[in-house]
């Protein structure tokens, strides 16, 4: 199966020229013989890489440890599961994956364009095929560093077992996250190809964004997705009670992520008011470099990183290709310069394209600030020769303002008037809003003070915020359920469901601020008002945290097929009341790499909205008898209030998204 | 130019200059130099009393785990240089892959006169842990590669 693989993928590099051969002559030449033979190519490569990915996935499951890739992140009894997500374990199966991904989603293009009567999509299969074919020379392992997926080991050796997965990814959330990431990521190639495909066939008005808009939509649903399982993974699996810590893989995938939701935002003043043609271009460029120079950032090895990927060439690769591709792209609008002017202009500084306008400044600025201090290193290395960094609390401390702008933005920007906000626009529009959010500020602070919390004003002014816009957004959801009741004469329920029902693009949206909102909230929460309480305990001890107490009372130990756990159990009690028990633990992993390893197995007790979060210090393997014969546990417990809220608003996101992305394209769209 | 215009200019100046004054003052509060720790000691005057960053590897031998008193003490040695500086790392638990010989990556605030970080941040990595560096391969990765 391996060699048939390999055929695949050599195979395919002679697919993908002839796509790209094919549709350029096509599109250049009006030949529609070409462009359908092109088109066929598109598919065929496809099916080579399906192939090609299929028979890695087969190595896996038959324990073909003749492959090196197999080898290298599968073992016999790791779990099945764990043997197909270990594709995209390390860098050159990743690869693999994000190069199929790239071809499925070039196919889709093919197919939900078959029967479209211009050839955007054919333009914008030109970009795919090139993006394509760079990540097929990147698989056949041509190039220095990195090898390919499918090699067996030299001399025909056979390895009696796998090294194995790390144990750390051995979990659900990491099935789902790499993935989900990495089709975020890779389906915003489509819109970018679109965009490349309008420009290069001149025809920039709305119609490659209206095309590609679905995709734009579903791309950024999965990163958005994928960040925050990313999330939930550290904070189940690394043990330290916390979501996100600015790491540098972390700002690679969110800074996409950033640049996409502006994308979203100003796509629809070029759609209402004609203005931001260049811009939009830009943004879309940008956002697909960006995917790519995440991927620079982790595996280029030029910054530390939890991620710890290898250090590898392979990153000078990826940046050739993004200045070759960002060239290619300033061409191209050089060559449409005189297309690209807008014939409006912008009216007031107080008026919904200025919101628009100030949610991009924001949105792209908050890219260049996390930018700026993720390659702060490099920077500085090479300005200065000594290499400096900034901490967690840099981004924590400059987001604040830019963040709390945007929070306001969401609620501020779909009740602000279109042109020029009138003083009647403001008052009826505004004044409940801003009632409430003071109000809401004021109670949350004295609410606070009398926990005995000191109240910082960013605090205060997120709760001002959150408070304004849901106020607002419900006001506005009010407001047009009301009439649509009043003008069909049926309940306000059914009012609100024909709104939602007539315009999904936009309420969908705005349930998307909802979910947002609630995220902020959540992360204000968490990240502000945590407690943390550590130590030592033999059995029978207990500590306290908040007003719980948490006694020691017993020893565990679990087998399983490729680890073993071994743990406490606490009995927790809320003011002497009992609350069950928590069972934190550690994991001994027999195979990982180099040796034994073991890790944190911490314990999460959702109480409400907060959350109770345990985890333990080393341990030797039999604990039972370590903690019989009087040994000391040690003991990290956080108390986490709101976290789950976190999780809860990305979910509302995502019904926001789902309902927006189920409007149907308008004419001329598939 | 009309003055709607201008205005739009000035906005966005005042927006882009407020944006800079965040991430230069950002920085200048909490950039920190970064080290492998030959050359922290070497600098180790220069940094006496400040928070700075260091990767290396955990020191073999070195690791003592206080559970009572919820403290880590180690040294970090330079990859290739001699240089050991020592760490402590106090109420925080300490993070997986962390062993002898791990690459690790230390950020807190050094005492140049007893060389020692109090560290306010630990994160590991473990060699193996997504890929080995090129060349390098499964006979290091702990699996057997025998001809059979």
């Amino acid at each position: 199966m391996a060699e048939l693989g390999q055929a695949a993928i050599w195979l395919s590099v002679f697919s993908c020229l002839w796509a790209l051969m094919m549709l350029w002559m096509g599109v250049h030449h009006s030949n529609y013989n070409a462009v359908i033979s092109g088109r066929k190519g598109i598919l065929a490569t496809f099916a080579l890489i399906t192939l090609a990915t299929g028979a890695l996935i087969y190595g896996f499951v038959t324990n073909d440890f003749s492959m090196r890739y197999v080898v290298e992140v599968s073992s016999y009894d790791q779990p099945l599961m764990y043997k197909v997500t270990a594709l995209w374990g390390r860098m050159s199966g990743s690869l693999l994956f994000w190069l199929w991904l790239v071809t499925l989603f070039g196919a889709l293009v093919v197919w939900t364009n078959r029967r479209a009567t211009d050839h955007l999509a054919d333009y914008a299969l030109i970009p795919m095929a090139i993006v394509q074919l760079f990540f097929i020379i990147l698989v056949t392992g041509l190039v220095e560093g990195v090898y390919n997926p499918l090699d067996r080991l030299p001399n025909g050796a056979v390895a009696r077992d796998g090294a194995g997965m790390n144990p750390l990814l051995q979990t659900p959330s990491m099935v789902f996250h790499p993935p989900a990431l990495y089709v975020g990521f890779v389906s915003l190639t489509v819109p970018f190809a679109f965009a490349v495909g309008a420009l290069a066939a001149g025809k920039i008005g709305s119609e490659w964004i209206n095309r590609s808009r679905r995709w734009m939509m579903a791309s950024w649903l999965v990163l958005t997705v994928g960040i925050t399982l990313g999330g939930n993974w550290a904070y189940r699996e690394l043990g330290w009670g916390g979501y996100w810590a600015w790491d540098p893989v972390e700002n690679a995938s969110f800074m996409p992520w950033l640049l996409g939701t502006a994308y979203l935002h100003s796509v629809m003043i070029q759609e209402k008011r004609n203005m931001l043609k260049l811009w939009n271009l830009i943004l879309i460029t940008l956002a697909f470099e960006f995917t790519l120079l995440g991927t620079f950032i982790t595996r280029s090895g030029i910054i530390t990183s939890v991620h710890a990927f290898a250090q590898s060439d392979i990153g000078g690769y990826f940046l050739g290709f993004i200045c070759l591709s960002t060239l290619g792209v300033l061409g191209l609008l050089a060559y449409r310069w005189n297309d690209l002017k807008s014939p409006n202009r912008l009216e007031s500084l107080l008026s919904r394209e200025s919101a628009f306008l100030l949610n991009n400044w924001m949105l792209v600025g908050l890219t260049l600030i996390i930018l700026w201090g993720t390659l702060w290193p490099i920077i500085t290395e090479q300005v200065t020769g000594e290499k400096a960094a900034v901490p967690e609390e840099f981004f924590n401390q400059v987001v604040i303002i830019p963040g709390l702008l945007l929070l306001l933005l969401t609620g501020a920007g779909p009740i602000i008037s279109w042109k020029k906000l009138t003083p009647s626009n403001f008052k009826r529009m505004f004044a409940k809003p801003i009632v409430c959010g003071v109000i809401g500020g004021i109670l949350t602070w004295a609410y606070l003070a009398w926990k005995g919390h000191t109240t910082p004003i960013y605090s205060t002014l997120c709760v001002f915020a959150s408070v304004f816009v849901l106020v607002a957004i419900f006001d506005e959801f009010y407001r047009g359920s009301k009439l649509r009741a009043k003008r069909s004469e049926t309940s306000l329920f059914d009012g609100l469901g024909q709104l939602i029902q007539r315009n999904k693009r936009r309420y969908g949206g705005y349930i998307v601020h909802i979910g947002i909102v609630i995220v902020y909230v959540g992360i204000l929460g968490s990240k502000g008002y945590f407690l943390l309480e550590s130590k030592g305990l033999q059995l029978g001890e207990s500590m306290e945290i908040d007003n719980y107490t948490l006694t020691m009372q017993d020893a565990f130990q679990e087998e399983h097929p490729n680890f073993s756990l071994g743990g406490v159990v606490f009995a927790v009690e809320k003011d002497g009341k009992s609350m069950g028990t928590m069972r934190p633990a550690r994991g001994f992993y027999h195979k990982a790499g180099q040796g034994e390893q073991d890790t944190i197995e911490s314990s999460i007790r959702h109480l409400g909205l907060n959350d109770l979060y345990i985890a333990l210090g080393p341990l030797p393997q039999n604990v039972p008898a370590h903690v019989d014969s009087g040994g000391i546990v040690s003991v990290q417990v956080y108390h986490n209030p709101l976290v789950n809220v976190v999780w809860f608003g990305v979910a509302i996101m995502m019904i926001g998204g789902l309902v927006a992305i189920c409007e149907k394209p308008v004419k001329g769209e598939v | 130019m009309n003055r709607r215009r201008v205005k739009i200019i000035i906005a966005s100046f005042i927006l882009a200059a407020a944006m800079t004054f965040l991430v230069v003052a950002g920085v200048q509060q909490t950039s920190m130099r970064h080290f492998t720790p030959d050359a922290l000691v070497a600098h180790a005057q220069e940094v006496h009393n400040r928070s700075i960053q260091v990767d290396g590897l955990i020191a073999e031998g070195t690791t003592q785990w206080d559970p009572t008193a919820f403290k880590l003490a180690f040294a970090v040695r330079d990859r290739d240089g001699k240089a050991k500086v020592n760490v402590i790392y106090a109420n925080k638990l300490r993070p997986d892959n962390f062993k002898d010989g791990g690459n690790v990556f230390v950020q807190g605030k050094y005492n140049a006169s007893e060389n020692l970080i109090v560290a306010t941040k630990l994160q590991t990595k473990c060699a193996s842990k997504y890929e080995a560096a090129d060349g390098m391969t499964a006979q290091t990765g702990g699996a057997d590669t025998s001809d059979y």
